[in-house]
């Protein structure tokens, strides 16, 4: 159906910002029929006149990182892709924001900024390959959320288009603003179905002076002394801006070392950083092991941290078909739920790689095994999540495992305000349709 | 005890007295409404129908519930303290005061975070933990008075959420009893990024037009190990503004940075809390630095070695707590203290970004020539949150409208060099209009859409934050409806 419409779209852009990719499967889905490259904010409008126009539907995408991340339908008629509306808008470095296109690449936008010793205080997974725009539709956050905030925390502007093209400014470029409703919250995790963000507006930290990391592993697995340390550290006033606790299977993977760990990072000027150090050394005793990332070491650590998440649109020979839960809960009930897990890894036969940060409440786990046994792990684990009054949910998983999962899990009390703010805004639900919660 | 039986055939009033703790928990009288008329923006006055008090959740969702029914407008109010006018009965609304639900229910410090009722008041939460080494960061500075569910309303902010953010971003989670009368759990547990769209960071700042918080769950925090104060005073207000930009260039993130101009000076010397601030300063900063004590006398030096290169007068660090608070007392009271040096005061409430403060002061310096009033500037300058009080006399007539005018006229310079009207007070029915300034029809369509789908029948808070259609906006609506159609 698509094609026959071809010509038209043939009008708005030019010859080598139009694929056809009806043919080609994505292992991942949330492909198009048609895949299109908007330059420029004017194209993106048209492009989502067009469609709405001719009713086709509409899948969104920055670099596809997340394209294991909800999604029911393999493809959609068109893929609005983003990946060549980048750069950087403007920088107000006496300010301290910066407003960038949605295709930038995260990593870029922080190398722009380390000439200005300023950051985006955001960690998140894949930093050069995730976009800003893909951060931001995921509300993604990374173990640091402790000392950083959220994407929810940091941006403070976006320009929005709606499915029928028009322009939507919500926030604005100043860092504190209650003029009306605070609609970037709205659009922030929404995963796409609302509206394509045009442009993000953020507000930025300077680069702290120094930083440290420090592991303190736990070579006897007693969640009791691993839940009275973290207490004692986060009930003083030291201000770590990470406080992740690792399983023994993913300190492995990360380390070679099989044990579960609290990994740290203190961030400030350095008489404080070494402070808190100091403070930690002072609570070691027998049995436990501190080990304090330097230089290199500590750079490579985090490297291969920020890079366990699989990437949603690689299917070259690094296909990884591993399962990714992301899991909130109550802060402390990670440990329980880390604990309640290790059981799913014998009865199921899989292996789960876990980690939560002590602090926020946030875990990611990773699961390996055969498709059935995962996804019977799937739902002990969402069970044990439910259990410590939390949620699991699957930010990765391929395309033909998804149809057979729930990916969500069970829709929360506020579900048809979702419903109705979804059809206030996109009311023939044009865009990543079926991609969030209960089908919106 | 006797009980005195209702004085009114109003059946709405005898119903609504049926379904709180009876006559105790209702007021109807003209007497009694009068003190509801308005809140802390005392320009626009209206009365209530009624002010009624429930205790619980259950009674709130009965109370809308029947509202909703019988097609009563109504509105929540917490302290009544807010500044653009939120809690404002404009259409004879059955005002459901919260004052009642003031429990502190529970607190959980190793999870950090607490849970409240609607009505506790801000400062109590701090108070209730502060042995323990934890506070409760958003600190309005009305704190002492202010409620929870207020600031969820409005968003507040205050002095320290420079370094600590506002008030969304210390929600964990709210009940809440929806203008149907229905209640929903958001953000089921206080558990963070709960699967679905975000209204928690929706509804608060809502201004109590889409729904009714009657719980919270809250984020709390551990006391900072220490923090230091720095006073400063600049002969030039260019050098203040220089000196707070070189401050955050520094990569210093204090946890408050304050400025007040010569005339704020002028009243806050004359008020409650005098200090002994010189009266011939064009400016004066108020630096917060906080968080490990190891680190922070190094962020000091810092501090005052900026300063000094822009030409401070006098600037040092506070000796001790007694001086520090002492400051802080003259500071927080600083809107009440403009009734010292005149008989009433607008505070306006705009956001511009830090490097334009100069320009902006210049313009406003402009806006109180032409209008004849004078303008004071409090200013929370480390995240450009700028409050002019424009000083005038509501006994000359046409001087309040006047106010008004320029108040608007500073909140136009803000929004045109690319900031915001309201940075923490919301727009309210003061700021309606001023909208404009800062959106386009269809943005605040794409707003009045939401609310839409919470408050269709606008029975709650009606008349609020948003301007009154324009022609345009009402066309656009039409031509969209038909097209649905």
């Amino acid at each position: 159906m698509i094609t026959a419409n071809l010509e038209k779209l043939q009008i708005l852009l030019k010859a080598d910002q139009i694929k056809d990719t009806a043919e080609t499967a994505h292992p991942y889905g949330n492909s198009g029929a048609m895949t299109v490259f908007p330059n420029n904010e004017n194209e993106i409008v048209a492009i989502l006149k067009f469609a709405t126009e001719n009713s086709f539907t509409v899948n969104i995408m920055g670099a596809g990182t997340k394209r294991g991340y909800g999604g029911m339908n393999e493809r959609a008629d068109i893929l609005l892709s983003l990946e060549k509306y980048t750069g950087i808008v403007e920088h107000h470095p006496g300010d301290m924001t910066i407003t960038v296109k949605a295709g930038t690449p995260f990593q870029e936008i922080q190398d722009h900024l380390k000439a200005y010793s300023q950051r985006i205080a955001l960690d998140p997974f894949l930093p050069e390959q995730t976009t800003i725009g893909g951060l931001v539709s995921s509300n993604d956050s990374g173990p640091k959320r402790l000392g950083y905030g959220a994407a929810r925390d940091a941006v403070i502007g976006l320009r929005m288009i709606y499915p029928d093209g028009t322009i939507i400014r919500s926030g604005g470029k100043v860092v504190k603003n209650v003029a009306g409703y605070d609609m970037n919250k709205l659009f922030i995790g929404s995963m796409g179905t609302i509206g394509v963000i045009s442009e993000v507006t953020i507000k930025l930290r300077p680069i702290t002076k120094a930083e440290s990391t420090m592991i303190i592993s736990f070579p006897i697995s007693d969640m009791g002394s691993i839940k009275n340390l973290s207490v004692r550290v986060l009930d003083s006033t030291i201000e770590p801006v990470c406080f992740e606790l690792i399983n023994p299977e993913l300190m492995e993977r990360m380390t070679g070392e099989k044990s579960y760990s609290l990994v740290m990072s203190f961030e400030d000027v350095e008489k404080s950083v070494s402070y808190q150090e100091e403070f930690i050394q002072g609570l070691m005793k027998d049995g436990i092991k501190l080990r304090r990332l330097k230089g290199e070491e500590s750079v490579q650590f985090w490297q291969s941290f920020y890079h366990l998440l699989p990437n949603g649109n690689k299917v070259d020979s690094q296909f990884r078909s591993e399962t990714v839960l992301k899991i909130g809960t109550i802060n402390m009930n990670i440990l329980s739920i880390l604990k309640d897990c290790e059981l799913i890894q014998d009865t199921n036969n899989v292996t789960i790689q876990a980690h939560g940060g002590l602090g926020h409440g946030i875990m990611n786990m990773y699961i390996n095994g055969v498709a059935n046994d995962v996804r019977d792990a799937i739902e002990k684990v969402r069970n044990i999540a439910q259990k410590h009054q939390g949620y699991a949910i699957i930010r990765h998983l391929p395309f033909e495992q998804r149809k057979q999962t729930d990916i969500w899990g069970p829709k929360p009390a506020a579900f048809f305000l979702f419903e109705g703010i979804k059809l206030k805004v996109d009311p023939n639900r044009i865009l990543n349709r079926n991609r969030y919660i209960g089908g919106i | 005890m006797a009980r005195k039986k209702l004085r009114t055939k109003d059946q709405h009033i005898i119903r609504l007295a049926s379904m709180v703790d009876g006559l105790g928990s209702i007021l109807y009288e003209k007497a009694d409404l009068l003190s509801y008329d308005c809140d802390g923006f005392t320009i626009h006055t209206a009365l209530p129908k009624a002010v009624v008090f429930p205790e619980n959740t259950e009674e709130v969702a009965n109370i809308v519930k029947y509202c909703h029914e019988q097609g009563l407008p109504f509105l929540a109010r917490g302290a009544g303290t807010g500044l653009s006018g939120g809690a404002i009965p404009l259409n004879q609304e059955v005002i459901i005061s919260m004052v009642k639900m003031k429990k502190l229910l529970s607190v959980d410090l190793e999870n950090r975070r607490a849970v409240v009722e609607p009505g506790f008041v801000n400062l109590k939460l701090t108070n209730s933990i502060s042995d323990k080494g934890y506070y409760y960061a958003p600190d309005p500075s009305s704190q002492y008075c202010c409620t929870i569910g207020g600031n969820v309303a409005e968003n507040a902010g205050g002095a320290h959420c420079l370094k600590y953010g506002v008030t969304t971003n210390h929600i964990l989670g709210l009940e809440v009893v929806l203008p149907n009368g229905e209640i929903v759990e958001i953000g089921s547990n206080g558990v963070p990024d709960e699967p679905g769209y975000d209204l928690l960071g929706l509804l608060t700042g809502s201004e109590g037009t889409l729904g009714i918080v009657t719980k919270i769950t809250v984020r709390i925090l551990k006391n900072p190990e220490d923090k230091q104060t720095v006073l400063a005073y600049f002969d030039k207000i260019e050098d203040g503004s220089q000196a707070v930009s070189d401050i955050v260039s520094a990569g210093i993130v204090p946890a408050a940075l304050e400025m007040m101009d010569k005339t704020a000076i002028e009243g806050v010397e004359a008020a409650a809390f005098p200090v002994g601030h010189p009266k011939d300063i064009e400016a004066l900063l108020l630096i917060e630095v906080d968080g490990i004590a190891a680190g922070i006398g190094e962020q000091i030096e810092q501090i005052l070695d900026v300063c000094r290169s822009r030409n401070v007068r006098e600037v040092r660090a506070a000796k001790d707590e007694q001086e520090r608070a002492a400051w802080w007392a003259n500071r927080k009271t600083g809107f009440g203290a403009m009734g010292a040096i005149s008989p009433d005061y607008l505070v306006q409430d705009g956001v511009i970004p830090r490097s334009k403060l100069p320009e902006v002061l210049q313009k406003i310096k402009k806006i109180s020539d032409d209008s004849g009033l004078r303008i004071a500037n409090i200013f929370h300058a480390g995240d450009g949150n700028l409050h002019p009080l424009v000083l005038f006399d509501a006994r000359i007539p046409g001087e309040t409208d006047k106010a008004m005018e320029a108040g608007s006229a500073c909140l136009k310079v803000c929004a045109d060099v690319g900031g915001t009207i309201t940075g923490e007070h919301g727009v309210g029915i003061e700021k309606r209009e001023e909208m404009r300034f800062v959106f386009k029809d269809e943005e605040i369509m794409a707003q009045t859409d939401i609310r839409e789908v919470f408050n269709p029948d606008n029975l709650l808070n009606a008349g609020k934050l948003f301007p009154t259609p324009g022609r345009c906006a009402e066309v656009k609506k039409e031509m969209k409806e038909a097209a649905i159609s």
